[in-house]
């Protein structure tokens, strides 16, 4: 959909839609937009056409090393990327759409694994009723169309994971969105997106006289107890035991055991990442990935790195000097530091709204102004690849590969380059904003 | 003590000039007469004149960005006790000029942060009593590239190391309150400008008479406010902190009425009502990232636009751009303090503001809005020798100022700091020609010699990095 500003008298205000909100009113700060008539239903799937994006520059970014194409020509067709390749050599089929961005360049949508801005209120999502609440779901929440997911859109942050808070150690299960779509089945990527663990840090502040040695056995009772559940349905399934009692509220952990899905865990400090790595990772034998990362969780970073549990840095990005920190008054990158102690797998979140969503790449600008290698790509990695691959959806976003999802955007520049500006958005090859029609940018 | 000085300054070379010019070409005879008397001049300056000696600095070799919208590739900045003396090419330098290498960096003007908090330490009221010249913050300030900062109505120099004459200019802003939620104050301000403009007519008119009819009585000051006062005379510049359009039209309309230039601070629906604002004169202090959502109930376009600073610049409205946080917020989000200042500046950039106004957003703007454009924002002749020596373009999100000098003297180094010297380090190869300390004459320069020295400063700066590393490993 389009969502233009308001106009004014004087310029022929174009009768304005009723813009509804489920909801109502925004604890997020965003810019209210109202629909236009004009604007055509994005909700709806549109008629599959090809499309042929021209740019000076297209980033790739693959798996590893630095991977783009000048003046490069981009094929989509169905929603998906045809083809990415020089301009020069690339025939484009009859009947596509051609649309020329002169000296823009084309980079694969953001995808932000610490999103809170999906839902009308906060209120929505840090539903603590215990210490752990694996059965509660985000997507119950979540509302499309929002100004906020909007803003989002407008700073090229395509796909998100919207989760739960950290008010409890487990907070639900996240759902995995595509943000610019008005419709919650077209947003939906895959749900259970993933299970939130917050282990310390923020659950302390709700359980008044619990610390960290009784959340850690909570918590740990809690898994045993799920992956019991999810053992007695695997042996079932395999023909070797009884059918189990179907308990709705360990299913999570059946996705868990089976991979489908992750454990996003909220951890920061050293001893609460090892928590993470030893008991959930080694101890469990579950995917999990380090989300909200920051402080000093980067000392374990090379043991994260060894037993694949990638880095996910946000919403600070440095740290500075004292006591326990031991750095000698100098003030460190945190995502420089996973990086330096060995870390190949960080990515950036914002942890929205704590930081606007719409600002995850100034998130992997910091990192980089603070010493974040980008020498070969690795910024623009973490906000697209290793996000979708931390997540299990690299098979649909977080690269221009052929087959994958076209999700597109089309800035003046560097994408990290907060001077740069995104002028075209494309989420499976719809486009969901333009600033040349919107004119209010992010 | 200044004046007297700058006094006996001309005095001398005037003197000393004189003789020269006069006696251009010379017979031998002559030649012995002129020697003596120069020698007596000598004398003379040595007995009554104990001025210290004139202090040479110089940045060579960098790309000079003089913030006026000229670049002078490889150009030499050289100063002279503070002041830019030459901006050029094959600059004659004094032999005891201090020099500074900035080759392969570029050189702007040092930076002016219309309003900062904590740069100056605990400073408040009496700056040169209270600032501490040794704050980490001052450091963290010129790290940023800040060499000139706004607090409260003052005009500020980070000078590091010493509190004199730190201060150049103050009382500079009388601050007004117009809000929309209290009419009653609006229509008290006016009141107040109404009664003191007719004060001034009247005081003027007097002027003119009195010195023909002596005993003509002065206006009476009853009812004249004395900000309002020193607006109108020109003598502080009024100051507003407003954000809403109609608020915003309200002081264009009393600036127009009254004539005087406002200065906003906030100006988040500035970009409304730009056309109104330029015509009344109006100077604008904006965060470009500040998030405000437009009332629903609001038929007119409102809110906060990433656009604002764009917009207000093509309508001739001279922009100042602060962070959203002024003091030094490393604890909470980082990018969003005043230590952020040129990616802030960015934002500016992404919603369309030419880079050049981007630069001057933080350089000569504000130096104008704070009546101190004569000293710093730009690097030109006669002003101060303020600069930054920056790894890049200073508002790319990378780029490291590397060296800020104020007045002349190098006052920050990035490798000597704590803070930000771990990252990207200099190549060894642009340290070799380091500020010379300056206990012998520079300038000649022994390649032989010079490649040994860079050699043993390499060999020291791997010990250090080695045992940086083992102390890591010891963390981890």
């Amino acid at each position: 959909m389009k969502f233009g500003r308001t106009r004014t008298l004087a310029t022929g205000r174009r009768s304005l839609r009723f813009a509804f909100f489920v909801g109502a009113c925004m604890a997020t700060v965003a810019v209210g937009f109202a629909q236009t008539e004009q604007a055509p239903r994005a909700g709806e799937k549109a008629a599959p056409t090809g499309l042929a994006l021209k740019a000076r520059k297209a980033l790739v970014v693959g798996a590893e090393g630095e991977s783009f194409v000048d003046n490069a020509l981009v094929l989509v067709k169905d929603g998906k990327i045809e083809s990415v390749g020089p301009a020069r050599t690339t025939v484009i089929p009859p009947g596509y759409e051609v649309i020329d961005c002169g000296t823009r360049w084309i980079a694969p949508g953001f995808v932000d694994l610490h999103c809170h801005i999906a839902a009308g209120s906060l209120g929505d999502l840090n539903d603590t009723v215990y210490m752990t609440n694996p059965e509660l779901h985000a997507s119950a929440a979540v509302t499309p169309n929002l100004p906020a997911l909007k803003l989002a859109v407008a700073g090229g942050v395509t796909t998100v994971l919207f989760i739960p808070g950290s008010g409890s150690n487990m907070g639900g299960q996240g759902i995995l969105l595509k943000t610019g779509f008005t419709k919650f089945e077209d947003m939906r990527i895959r749900d259970p997106g993933s299970l939130k663990l917050a282990q310390a840090g923020n659950p302390e502040r709700w359980a008044i006289g619990v610390g960290r040695s009784h959340m850690n056995w909570n918590t740990r009772n809690t898994f045993e107890r799920g992956l019991a559940y999810a053992t007695m349905w695997e042996r079932f399934e395999q023909g070797l035991g009884p059918k189990p009692e179907r308990n709705i509220q360990w299913d999570i952990f059946r996705w868990l055991k089976a991979k489908k899905t992750q454990v996003s865990t909220h951890t920061q400090r050293y001893q609460v990442v090892l928590a993470t790595l030893t008991m959930v990772r080694v101890g469990f034998g579950l995917d999990v990935y380090i989300d909200h990362g920051e402080w000093f969780g980067s000392k374990l970073a090379a043991y994260a790195e060894e037993i694949g549990v990638n880095a996910i840095i946000g919403p600070r990005e440095v740290d500075v000097p004292s006591f326990s920190l031991d750095t000698d008054g100098a003030i460190l990158g945190i995502a420089a530091s996973y990086q330096k102690n060995g870390h190949t797998k960080i990515g950036f979140n914002t942890d929205s709204p704590v930081v606007p969503q719409e600002e995850l790449s100034v998130q992997a600008a910091v990192a980089v102004r603070y010493g974040f290698d980008d020498s070969r790509q690795d910024s623009m990695r973490g906000l697209t690849y290793v996000p979708a691959l931390t997540a299990g959806i690299a098979h649909r976003v977080g690269s221009l590969a052929p087959g994958k999802d076209a999700d597109l955007i089309v800035t003046t520049g560097d994408p990290l380059d907060p001077r740069s500006s995104v002028e075209i958005v494309f989420i499976e090859g719809r486009r969901v904003y333009d600033a040349a029609v919107e004119k209010r940018r992010w | 003590m200044i004046l007297i000085q700058r006094l006996l300054t001309c005095c001398f070379f005037a003197a000393l000039a004189l003789p020269v010019h006069a006696v251009p070409f010379q017979d031998e005879g002559g030649d012995a007469k002129k020697d003596e008397k120069q020698d007596d001049k000598k004398d003379d300056k040595k007995d009554d004149d104990k001025k210290p000696e004139d202090r040479w600095f110089a940045v060579v070799g960098g790309d000079v960005y003089t913030g006026t919208g000229a670049v002078l590739r490889g150009a030499t900045v050289l100063s002279k006790n503070g002041k830019i003396e030459k901006i050029d090419f094959d600059v004659y330098m004094p032999p005891e000029t201090k020099t500074l290498d900035a080759t392969g960096y570029r050189v702007y003007p040092g930076l002016v942060a219309i309003s900062s908090q904590g740069l100056l330490g605990n400073s408040g009221g009496d700056f040169e009593d209270t600032i501490d010249p040794f704050n980490s913050r001052m450091i963290l300030g010129l790290a940023t590239g800040i060499t000139t900062t706004g607090s409260g109505s003052s005009a500020v120099k980070l000078k590091r190391f010493s509190v004199d004459d730190m201060v150049i200019n103050d009382k500079i802003f009388s601050i007004f309150s117009w809000s929309n939620r209290s009419p009653r104050g609006k229509y008290d301000l006016r009141e107040k400008f109404k009664n003191t403009s007719e004060y001034l007519r009247q005081y003027r008119e007097w002027e003119k008479k009195v010195k023909d009819q002596k005993d003509l009585a002065e206006p009476s000051k009853k009812n004249v406010d004395g900000s309002c006062l020193s607006v109108l005379k020109g003598e502080t510049t009024a100051k507003f902190v407003n954000n809403d359009a109609d608020e915003l039209l309200g002081i264009a309309r009393l600036a127009q009425e009254f004539g005087f230039r406002p200065v906003i601070e906030g100006a988040q629906e500035a970009w409304t009502v730009a056309d109104e604002l330029g015509r009344a004169g109006a100077r604008v202090i904006l965060t470009p990232r500040d998030r405000r959502p437009k009332s629903e109930l609001q038929a007119r376009e409102g809110g906060t636009s990433i656009e604002n600073a764009a917009i207000l610049h093509r309508a001739g409205i001279p922009i100042a751009i602060v962070p959203s946080t002024e003091g030094v917020d490393l604890g909470g989000i980082a990018g969003r303090d005043i230590i952020h200042l040129p990616i802030e500046v960015g934002f500016a950039v992404r919603g369309g503001l030419p880079e050049q106004a981007a630069l001057e957003s933080i350089t000569i703007t504000p130096a104008r809005i704070m009546g101190v454009s004569h000293r710093v924002g730009t690097l030109e002749v006669g002003k101060d020798c303020d600069l930054i020596v920056t790894d890049g373009d200073v508002l790319h999100y990378k780029s490291f100022v590397q060296y800020a000098v104020v007045d002349g003297k190098q006052v920050y180094d990035k490798e000597r700091e704590l803070f930000y010297a771990q990252i990207r380090p200099r190549p060894v190869a642009a340290e070799a020609k380091k500020v010379d300390k300056g206990e012998t004459a520079p300038v000649k320069v022994d390649p032989a010699a010079d490649a040994e020295k860079k050699d043993g400063e390499k060999k020291d700066d791997e010990g250090k990095d080695e045992e940086k590393k083992d102390d890591e490993k010891k963390d981890g």
